[in-house]
Parts: C-alpha cells; sequence; structure tokens
C-alpha cells in the first residue's frame, strides 16, 4: 500500500511541474499552448537515449532534456509568432503529432512504437537513486525547486511585465516593452521545466513509447490548469492533487484493466467540462481564458 | 484514388464544421463525436441487433442529428450564455470528443470493426484506374450530398437566414431573424451530413475509436486550408488534404499520415491565413 501511494505521490509531482509550467505559458501569455505534452515527450526521449544508448551520465541529461525542451520551443515560436486563438492553439496540437509521428517513424532512433525499455535509474554523485522513496524525494526537490524559480519569476518585476503584456499586449509595447521577446522568453523557460518533468518521468517509469505522449495527456494536464485556475501557482499545484487522485479510485471498483484508461478520459472530460460550465475561472484563478 | 475517395469523405465532414464555424464562430471539434457515433450507431444497429441496413441508416442519420442539436442545446449555448470565449468553447468541445472516444472504447473496446455489409469486389478499369462499385457510390453521394446543401443554402429562404447569421450575427438579430434558432439549425444541418459521411466510411473503411479525433482534426484543417467560412473553399480543401495524404505515401514512410494535414495546415498559417480563396470573413481570432 506504501509503495502503491509513493508511486502515485510521484507521477502526481512531475504532472504538477508539467501543468505548473504549462499554467506560466497560457496564464501569462493569454495564448493556448496545447505542445505541452510533446515538450515533455522530448525530454523524457533526450533524457532516455542519452543515458541509455549514448552512456551520458544523469544529471547531464537530466539537463540536456530541459534543454532541448527549451530549443523545440524556442523553434515553434518562432514560426508561430503571427498567430492568435485558435490558430495559435491548433498548430500547437500539431506539433503534438508531428512528434508523436516522428517517435514513431525515426526508428534507428527511437526504436518506434516498440518504445525504449529498461531505462536506466538516475544516478547523483554515485548514489543510485533507487525507485519508491528515494526517487520520490529526488523528485520532490525538483519539483520545489521548479515551482520555486516559477513563483519568483511570477512575482518580479518581469512577472507584472508579463501580466501587463497578456492583460493589455498594446499598451505594453506602447511602453516600450517587446512584446514578442516576452512572450517567446515565457514558453522558453515553461518549455524547460516541462523538459525536466520528461526526464524524472522516463527514468521513473524505465519505459518511454510515443502512446505515453497522446492527446489524452494533453487533456489531463490542460484539466489540472484550469481546475486550479489559470495564473495560480497554488492552483496548479491544488488542481493536480484532485485531478489525478480521482481516477486513483478506479482501481479500487470492480472494472476490468481494460476499462480503465477510457473511463479515466471520460472522468477527466467531465471535470473538464463541468468546470468550464460552472466556474471557468477554476479554483484559484485570476484570469478568465481568451 | 484513394485521395479521391478521402477528399470526398472529408469534405463531407469539413463543409459540416464550416458551417457550424460561420455561423457560431468557434471550432465545433466534437463535431468528431457526432461522425464517431453516428458509426458505432449503424454498427450497433445494423451489425449487432441485424436490422435493415437502409432502416439503420436513417436511424444512424437521426441519431447523428439529435446529438449535433442536444450538444448545442445543453453545452455549447450555456456556455456562449456566460460569454465563454472562442478558446473555452474549442477546450469544452475537445472534452466531448474525449469522452465520447472514451466512451466507445468502453462500450464496444478499442478494436476495429468492420460492418461487412458489401462484400469485396474486384474493381472496374475506370480510365486506366482500379475503381470498386462503393468507390464510385462514395464518390457520388458525396457530390450530390454537398450539391444538395450548396443549394439550400443559396437558394432557399432558410438557407438565405443562415447566411444572414453567418454573415453577421448582430445585424442578423436586428432585422428580426431568430439568430438561436438558425445556430441551432447550422448544427442538425451538419450533423445530418456527418452521419451521411459515418455511413460512407463504415462502409468503405472501419469503424474505429480514433476516428472521432482525426476526422475532427482533418476537417478543421481543409476548412482552415480552403479559406474559413467558405463551403467551396472547405471542400477544396479536403480535397487537397486528401491528395497531400496519399501521395505523400510515395516519398515518406506510411506512419507520417497522421501528421500530414498538420504540415499543410502549418504552412498555409504561417504563408497564406487566409486559404486557398482567401476569405477574410472570420480571420478576427
Amino acid at each position: 500500500m506504501t509503495a502503491y501511494l509513493v508511486q502515485v505521490f510521484t507521477l502526481i509531482l512531475i504532472y504538477i511541474i508539467v501543468a505548473a509550467s504549462l499554467n506560466l505559458a497560457i496564464g501569462f501569455t493569454g495564448l493556448l499552448s496545447l505542445g505541452h505534452v510533446a515538450l515533455f515527450g522530448i525530454g523524457a526521449y533526450t533524457s532516455a537515449i542519452l543515458t541509455k544508448d549514448v552512456g551520458v551520465p544523469f544529471m547531464p541529461a537530466f539537463f540536456m532534456a530541459g534543454l532541448l525542451s527549451s530549443l523545440s520551443r524556442l523553434f515553434l515560436t518562432v514560426v508561430t509568432q503571427k498567430l492568435r486563438g485558435d490558430y495559435f492553439a491548433f498548430v500547437t496540437l500539431g506539433f503534438n503529432f508531428l512528434v508523436v509521428a516522428l517517435a514513431q517513424n525515426w526508428i534507428s532512433l527511437t526504436r518506434g512504437s516498440l518504445g525504449i525499455p529498461g531505462i536506466p535509474r538516475p544516478v547523483i554523485f554515485g548514489l543510485t537513486i533507487k525507485s519508491g522513496g528515494p526517487f520520490l524525494l529526488l523528485t520532490t526537490v525538483v519539483t520545489i525547486g521548479s515551482l520555486f524559480f516559477l513563483y519568483r519569476l511570477t512575482r518580479s518585476r518581469y512577472g507584472r511585465l508579463l501580466e501587463a503584456v497578456r492583460d493589455d499586449s498594446v499598451g505594453a509595447s506602447a511602453l516600450g516593452k517587446d512584446v514578442y521577446r516576452l512572450k517567446y522568453q515565457c514558453f522558453v523557460v515553461s518549455a524547460f521545466f516541462t523538459g525536466l518533468a520528461g526526464s524524472l518521468f522516463a527514468h521513473f517509469i524505465q519505459f518511454i513509447d510515443p502512446t505515453s505522449f497522446y492527446l489524452s495527456d494533453i487533456i489531463i494536464v490542460l484539466t489540472i490548469v484550469i481546475t486550479g485556475g489559470l495564473a495560480s501557482l497554488t492552483g496548479s499545484i491544488l488542481g493536480g492533487f484532485i485531478i489525478l487522485a480521482i481516477p486513483e479510485i478506479l482501481r479500487f471498483l470492480p472494472i476490468t484493466p481494460e476499462a480503465v484508461g477510457p473511463l479515466r478520459q471520460m472522468i477527466y472530460s467531465v471535470i473538464l467540462i463541468l468546470i468550464l460550465l460552472f466556474r471557468p475561472r477554476g479554483i484559484l484563478g485570476k484570469v478568465d481564458i481568451d | 484514388m484513394d485521395g479521391l475517395i478521402a477528399g470526398a469523405i472529408y469534405s463531407l465532414t469539413a463543409s459540416g464544421m464550416s458551417l457550424v464555424y460561420a455561423t457560431n464562430r468557434f471550432w465545433h471539434l466534437a463535431h468528431g463525436a457526432v461522425l464517431l457515433s453516428a458509426a458505432y450507431a449503424l454498427y450497433g444497429l445494423y451489425s449487432l441487433l441485424g436490422l435493415n441496413f437502409y432502416l439503420s441508416s436513417i436511424l444512424t442519420v437521426i441519431t447523428a442529428m439529435v446529438l449535433g442539436l442536444a450538444m448545442y442545446i445543453f453545452l455549447y449555448r450555456p456556455l456562449r450564455r456566460r460569454r465563454a470565449g472562442n478558446l473555452i468553447m474549442l477546450i469544452a468541445s475537445a472534452g466531448v470528443l474525449l469522452f465520447f472516444e472514451g466512451f466507445a472504447q468502453i462500450l464496444f473496446g478499442s478494436d476495429v470493426k468492420t460492418l461487412e455489409f458489401i462484400e469485396v469486389q474486384a474493381g472496374i478499369n475506370v480510365g486506366g484506374v482500379l475503381v470498386t462499385p462503393l468507390q464510385l457510390i462514395i464518390i457520388a453521394c458525396s457530390v450530390v450530398l454537398l450539391l444538395v446543401f450548396w443549394i439550400f443554402i443559396k437558394l432557399s429562404p432558410t438557407g438565405k437566414k443562415l447566411r444572414a447569421v453567418a454573415d453577421n450575427v448582430e445585424l442578423a438579430r436586428l432585422t428580426g431573424i431568430n439568430t438561436d434558432r438558425f445556430q441551432a439549425l447550422s448544427f442538425v444541418i451538419a450533423s445530418a451530413i456527418a452521419g451521411c459521411a459515418a455511413i460512407l466510411i463504415a462502409l468503405e473503411r472501419n469503424v474505429e475509436p480514433r476516428m472521432g479525433v482525426n476526422f475532427a482534426l482533418v476537417s478543421f484543417t481543409s476548412s482552415v486550408v480552403g479559406g474559413i467560412g467558405s463551403m467551396p473553399g472547405s471542400i477544396l480543401g479536403s480535397y487537397l488534404i486528401g491528395f497531400a495524404e496519399n501521395v505523400t505515401l510515395w516519398v515518406i514512410p506510411s506512419g507520417y499520415k497522421e501528421a500530414i494535414p498538420f504540415v499543410v495546415l502549418f504552412l498555409f498559417l504561417v504563408f497564406r491565413q487566409n486559404g486557398i480563396l482567401g476569405v477574410e470573413k472570420g480571420m478576427r481570432e
């Protein structure tokens, strides 16, 4: 039972990093970015391939995961700079499909749909981080570190500037602020932490394949962000616990294992729709979407 | 040839999505859910319950229409009344789409279903290309349906009012048109066409849970590529995507097929935002 709780807790923390950084991207730019699961996947694959096939130690691979994810986001931001609203959302969603298609077909690198099994446990300063308690500790440290950084960022003058850009981008640019640069910095920072979370995920599950980064996962993360509320980090943390804990009840009900996945997807969709209908700002949200 | 078939099917779903966008100004992704449910309704009625095929088809189209209308009444209209923006509508409709995908998986399992109504027939040679009779029927159905739809929109009094709503909702309301009813009507019409498309898809391809998401995304892409809010545009876009998917098979592995519409979408949004027909209407976010 304890082992099970530790597992669930670790996963929740990993998802909270993704949700919090997605919240930074959506809540502080006002643009609905749906490519975060792809960035998460890029982080996971980078770390898995570097440690397993290339033999790079965990720490450099971990940071490379964040870096590569940032770089991909930078590329995406440069090509989507003119887009807003629905179109931005769809192109970032398309990016997701593109990355999954790459993971499935670039077989020499990713082994395609077979996935990468046996991803090594992280080794930090000669210490191997075992599964269970020690891995939870590592995840907690990374989560707290990421959240602290994001918190400081949103509270700084820089964060205020981002809020100004979101609320009135014309006004902010009239004051001489480079709106476009602020937005892409925001995305790149957000992608970095998402990449780190991806790396943790790969070393935690020790097996990744393209199906782990599909559309249903976007909905999970998006539901966490919207339930918690936009532009609220505390909201994302709370949302993460609520959203990921609810479907765990399913494990204790007499359902066939094949039905668990689809049922979870249905639960998330219902929560998402109900929140949008009755409390569009989420639990602690400060701003409306759109 | 495969491109032509794909285009014929996509044009049905895309024109419906385009109609809903024109009158309601948001992307109705759950159009894919209507299609998915209709296809499973046909499978359930015909293959599982053993009803007559034509009766099943009629019931399928009715199911689609009811579902489309229900989505408008129970989800989109309350959301709009709360002044929800486009992105909220988009997320909500994605939620509906995934809900039905999960539902279909639980009810029917995630494996691929086949209808087995028409036995595989030998192709006929038409101008040097092998075509099965079914494929000809699909293309004919698609063309006839869209033609009827187009004539209805262009010539009937109801169609005229629909176009007025699509052009400017506020203005239409001021001239005494019950805009709410016409927005609902556009869902019913779009869903009816999606129901017909579902029948054709079930006959030619298979029925599977993923089809809702796939068709929703392709329909969106086709509408944007062709020119938003324009029916000829969305048809043109559909054939373009259909051909692009199949022509690229010669050059790159088939595993990339799902990503092709997005590459096309991407190129269009970056280089030609107004689509092939260059329609300005509706581009204001």
